[in-house]
């Protein structure tokens, strides 16, 4: 499928800012299943400062700053991208997820070290026991490993309620797990803690999801919003992206714009604001069929 | 324990008692001083010789001397150290610890190595990293560790050192061999603790320093100093170095201030410095300067609240962005702190075989990662004889269940053998005993490799437990001092460098400091201003007259009463004296009331506190003196403000002595005339209207509190009449205490600031300062008198008084967005952690 993807950030201050700096990672990455036609950057004011990166993890990071007094920012991302089907592997023919992590231990392949980065505590994902007796009810004694990755995102989708007013962009997974609802950043963080509690590799994969309009409805331009879900390395498969907010395998509509330890590896704008007052944030998403 | 005395006791000869003869060095650990047949070891004979001359008695003189130098001496006074040496960090203690030419060459050829080694893995950590990906590193030393900090990944450092500063932890093992327990690669501490140590000592024992031949300290911080130097010369010309503090609330920022003065660079914080178009800027009076190289004293994490997304003041947001385009040095870069990782010290050895086809020379302190089967299998066998350790976050909390925890996580523990380090004699409480020791030792690039530190820190405690817990405030140290079998050539930056730094500040001076200043000057004269009027009331209370005798108590409690100093009188009726007396005593001691005396001499002390490397020793002593306002309360008012307004007074004296007219003293200058002109203005504007009422004393009291009534009494010779009054407190210029004076100061000041460009047009505050001088010349005071209890003509005086303070409000806040805008207050950011993910 061809999308084109216009996401505007948009920042209001109460007071003038005199310097904004911030990082962006908003250029989608090329993929296996994904490959990048064309990305442009739009920014008012112009920063007078604007740097170009591959990050630690391969993802396209941007850095810029505005360093004149300035009362409103925005900018904008506009990508064109074409997108291949999901991933079709045979669960019940993968490795046991015993044996998966015995080899992420090992990491023998290049792969592999790679993978086991992914095992690790992160600064926005630790592990506790409560997390790790939820992940083992879908992990039991040599279940293969991808089987028991589609059982936790089932889990998770039905057992947790969407809910906006639950969480925030830093809350806890300890928390999501408590309280049993949170939003998709929340579902991935706390798949990815299972996982890695486990002994599994697993990434959060930020991005976007088409929206379908209810059927006989038109689409409504900006409606859409980013996404977040969980890619899970599976030995010798590669790794498989894992929807947990919608229970499925990430498709066609999953736009992958970069991948990172959590949250905070690749948010997909941050900064830092001298000065500026009170702000307030518009953020506009459109992924548009084209084509 | 089987415990052996330093010295034997039944020594032949029986001569006279040594000071060490009753101090027992415990078995099974090496014992610095004596060898085993209880002679001192060659290298401690004069030293021993010495101790034992000098005596308890001037041992204990000369310990309680040390204590007191380190304090007074060097750059700057630190006001959190207790005068008795409590919570000070290292604190000084005088018996030095000699190491011979062949033990410390040893000592130095394996640093050397340890230093490179350290440089090449952080080198090939944060490139390629090919020791990961060919296993010689565990992946989990990368992945799993806090110090690994992924933002700094690819960042080449433009100098091309990944460490330029190192310093290591080594303790002498029983059987004499020198181990390293830690190594310090982030930002090393104890530099300038090491140097003050050498100044002071050198000093309380010239002779013995003179005569044994002792490797000097100053040619390494000249090393140090050329190496930054050079790196950055190869960019720019005489590049701009600063020396990057957490500020004055950092508990050895002493350290940092005598680093600053020694080697010349400016002393700065997060906040001085800003990023723009890539680049790194010190926000100075005059603008921007760049700057090429940070001497970083703060930790990695803090260093860049942007790139770390961390809400710290100390850092600079940006900073690793600069870092990464390779315009700016930093020593050490951000990331260093990776050669810390407990661990690593583990695989040095096969590491060093590997990368530089060496053996380490330096042994480690024996310890297992619990991430290699055989460390684990120890950890639980031996889980009581060993010490267990986490292996890469040295602040990670332990699980109370250690044994489970090392289970679920192997690779996050280690397990050391217990440690035995040395001991060394050591004066404390009136004799000696033997306390355990560790060295700090230092390295520094240079052109040629690294270069060790001939000295550094023996860092002692009362055990090893406590040495191993490594709080530096509960730590003693020694100066160390290598022999040389070379005459040793006199040297001492103390002289040079100093001057080069002092040449450079006088010139321009970071906004923040200048800033501090300003306040300072404010609050100084504020409080000079409300003691002055405090004083006046409680002297006419403690009159033999009963206060509603005396006529102008009533117009004096007024004037608190418009300064919010007192509550207002209510709508009817008044106070009681009981009441009364509650509110004076409130006036002085209670501290949440902001308009207090002893609220005000706070705020003097904290912004004397930020500028303190800029006071001299002596100003700091007498800042120190307010302290003691409010020790006392149950003593005569009168008296402490007597005491204070003294203090207060020797602190100008010293000030406008010490500080010569440099832009520092200009701020704080301007700050005072502000204050006083704000001060004088509400003085008679309140006071006008009810001066007349209450016979002459208003008056005289009126200038009581303008502390004008010499000059008055020798210009006039009159009885005090309204005119005559006015005219000195408002329009004499040769009086330091008119409206005009203070006017003609700022208009003096601000000529003198700093300005970008070159002058062609006054400035906004040059204008301003003219405007209101020659307003006040053209003053005309004729016509004003008292007539009938009240003043009359009086209003234009008030309307005039009006406009003055609106203008002088209207330049200070001119000033500060001129000079000063550039500084906000704290937090001047906040960090966007970005939207969430629906």
């Amino acid at each position: 499928m061809k999308y084109r993807i216009t996401h505007t950030t948009a920042y209001q201050y109460s007071e003038p800012a005199s310097l904004s700096q911030n990082e962006l990672f908003l250029t989608p990455r090329a993929t296996a299943r994904q490959q990048v036609l064309q990305t442009e950057l739009v920014f008012d004011p112009q920063p007078q400062y604007l740097h170009r990166r591959i990050d630690y993890f391969d993802n396209i990071a941007h850095v810029f700053m505005v360093q004149q007094p300035h009362k409103a920012l925005s900018l904008t991302a506009v990508s064109t991208v074409r997108t291949g089907r999901a991933q079709d592997p045979d669960a019940a023919s993968t490795l046991p997820w015993e044996t998966a992590v015995q080899r992420l231990r090992a990491h023998l392949q290049p792969e592999e070290l790679d993978a086991s980065q992914f095992v690790f505590p992160s600064p926005m994902i630790l592990f506790n026991p409560a997390i790790l007796d939820y992940a083992r009810v879908s992990f039991p004694p040599g279940r293969p490993v991808l089987e028991g990755g589609l059982d936790l995102m089932g889990r998770i989708f039905t057992e947790f309620a969407y809910d906006k007013s639950a969480s925030t962009v830093d809350t806890p997974v300890a928390q999501v797990l408590a309280t049993r609802r949170g939003v998709c950043q929340d579902f991935s963080h706390l798949a990815i803690a299972c996982l890695r509690s486990l002994g599994l590799a697993a990434r959060y994969v930020s991005g976007y999801l088409e929206t379908l309009p209810p059927p006989g409805k038109p689409k409504l331009v900006g409606a859409d919003a980013s996404h977040a879900w969980v890619a899970l390395y599976v030995p010798d498969e590669g790794w498989v992206d894992l929807d947990p907010t919608n229970n499925v395998l990430a498709g066609e509509s999953h736009v992958t714009l970069a991948w990172g330890r959590d949250y905070s590896d690749v948010a997909p704008v941050k900064g830092v604001v001298m000065g500026g007052g009170v702000h307030t944030l518009s953020v506009e998403v459109d992924v548009a069929r084209v084509g | 324990m089987n415990t052996a005395p330093f010295t034997d006791p039944h020594r032949p000869g029986n001569g006279p008692a040594s000071l060490f003869d009753r101090v027992v060095c415990p078995d099974g650990v090496y014992c610095e001083a004596f060898a085993g047949c209880g002679q001192p070891r060659a290298q401690w004979q004069s030293i021993v010789a010495a101790v034992n001359a000098a005596g308890p008695e001037l041992l204990g003189q000369r310990q309680e001397r040390v204590k007191r130098m380190r304090h007074e001496d060097g750059a700057t006074y630190n006001p959190f150290d207790a005068p008795d040496g409590r919570g000070t960090p290292w604190a000084l203690e005088q018996i030095p610890l000699p190491l011979t030419v062949r033990e410390w060459s040893r000592l130095e050829t394996g640093l050397i190595q340890r230093a490179r080694l350290l440089e090449q893995i952080l080198a090939d950590v944060y490139g390629p990293q090919d020791l990961l990906k060919t296993g010689r590193l565990p992946s989990q030393l990368v992945f799993a560790n806090p110090h690994f900090l992924h933002t700094c990944h690819g960042v080449r450092p433009s100098s091309g050192r990944y460490l330029t500063l190192y310093a290591a932890d080594l303790y002498r093992g029983p059987d004499g061999n020198f181990r390293v327990l830690r190594d310090y690669s982030a930002s090393p501490v104890g530099l300038g603790y090491a140097l003050e140590n050498r100044i002071v000592i050198s000093r309380m024992f010239p002779e013995l320093y003179q005569r044994t031949q002792i490797r000097r300290l100053a040619p390494f911080f000249q090393t140090l100093h050329t190496g930054l130097t050079q790196r950055s010369a190869l960019r720019r010309e005489d590049p701009n170095i600063v020396l990057l503090s957490p500020g004055p609330d950092s508990p050895i920022y002493f350290e940092q201030a005598l680093l600053s003065r020694y080697l010349g660079y400016p002393l700065v914080e997060g906040q001085d410095l800003t990023v723009r178009n890539g680049r790194v800027f010190l926000k100075k009076l005059a603008g921007l300067e760049p700057v090429d190289t940070i001497f970083r004293h703060i930790s990695d994490q803090q260093s860049d609240p942007f790139a770390l997304r961390r809400e710290t003041a100390a850092g600079v947001a940006g900073l690793i962005q600069v870092a990464r385009e390779q315009n700016i040095d930093i020593a050490n870069p951000i990331g260093a702190g990776f050669a810390e990782t407990p661990v690593l010290p583990v695989f040095l050895p096969e590491l060093c075989r590997s990368l530089m086809g060496e053996d380490l020379l330096l042994e480690n302190h024996p310890a297992w990662w619990c991430g290699h089967a055989e460390g684990e299998r120890r950890a639980r066998v031996q889980l009581n004889q060993l010490i267990i350790a986490p292996a890469l976050d040295r602040s990670a909390p332990f699980d109370s269940d250690l044994l489970a925890a090392i289970h679920s996580a192997p690779f996050a523990f280690m397990a050391w053998e217990p440690v035995r380090p040395s001991t060394v004699p050591v004066w404390e409480n009136g004799r000696i005993h033997a306390r355990p020791a560790l060295l700090r030792v230092f390295a520094c690039a240079t052109e040629e490799g690294f270069a060790i530190m001939p000295g550094g820190l023996a860092i002692t405690a009362a055990d090893t437990e406590a040495l191993l817990a490594g709080v530096p405030e509960r730590l003693h140290s020694k100066d160390i001092w290598v022999l040389s079998d070379q005459p040793v050539e006199p040297f001492s930056m103390l002289g040079g460098l100093h001057a080069v730094a002092e040449v450079r500040r006088s010139s321009d001076l970071p906004s923040r400091v200048a800033d501090h200043l300003l306040w300072l000057g404010r609050y100084l004269e504020r409080a000079e201003g409300l003691i002055r009027l405090l004083r006046s009331v409680f002297r006419r209370l403690s009159s033999e007259a009963r206060p509603e005798d005396i006529p102008e108590l009533e117009f004096l409690l007024n004037l608190l009463r418009a300064g919010h100093t007192i509550p207002a009188l209510p709508e009817e009726g008044g106070y009681s004296s009981q009441e009364l007396e509650a509110q004076l005593f409130a006036a002085l001691y209670q501290e949440d009331r902001p308009e207090s005396v002893i609220a005000i001499l706070k705020r003097v002390q904290d912004a004397a506190r930020n500028v303190r490397d800029r006071l001299s020793r002596d100003s700091w002593r007498v800042i120190n003196r307010l302290e003691e306002f409010g020790d006392n309360p149950a003593a005569d008012p009168q008296d402490q403000l007597d005491n204070t307004l003294f203090t207060l007074s020797a602190f100008s004296g010293l000030a406008m002595e010490g500080m010569t007219r440099s832009l520092g003293w200009r701020f704080m200058d301007m700050g005072r005339r502000i204050e006083r002109g704000l001060h004088q203005i509400s003085l008679i504007r309140e006071g006008l209207p009810r001066v007349c009422a209450v016979s002459q004393n208003a008056l005289e009291a009126l200038l009581e509190v303008s502390d004008s009534i010499m000059t008055y009494r020798a210009r006039y010779r009159t009885a005090f009449q309204l005119a005559p009054v006015l005219d000195l407190l408002l329009l004499d210029e040769s009086n330091p205490k008119s409206l005009a004076f203070q006017f003609s100061q700022l208009s003096a000041h601000v000529e003198d600031l700093p300005r970008q460009n070159e002058r062609r047009f006054a400035s906004a505050e040059e204008r301003m300062s003219l405007a209101m001088l020659t307003a006040i010349r053209l003053l005309d005071l004729t016509g004003l008198a008292c007539s009938s209890g009240s003043a009359e003509n009086g209003e234009p005086l008030n309307t005039f008084l009006e406009t003055m303070e609106a203008r002088l409000l209207e330049f200070a806040q001119q000033v500060s967005a001129h000079y000063l805008s550039r500084v906000t207050a704290t937090p001047h950011f906040s960090v966007r952690l970005g939207e969430r993910e629906p």
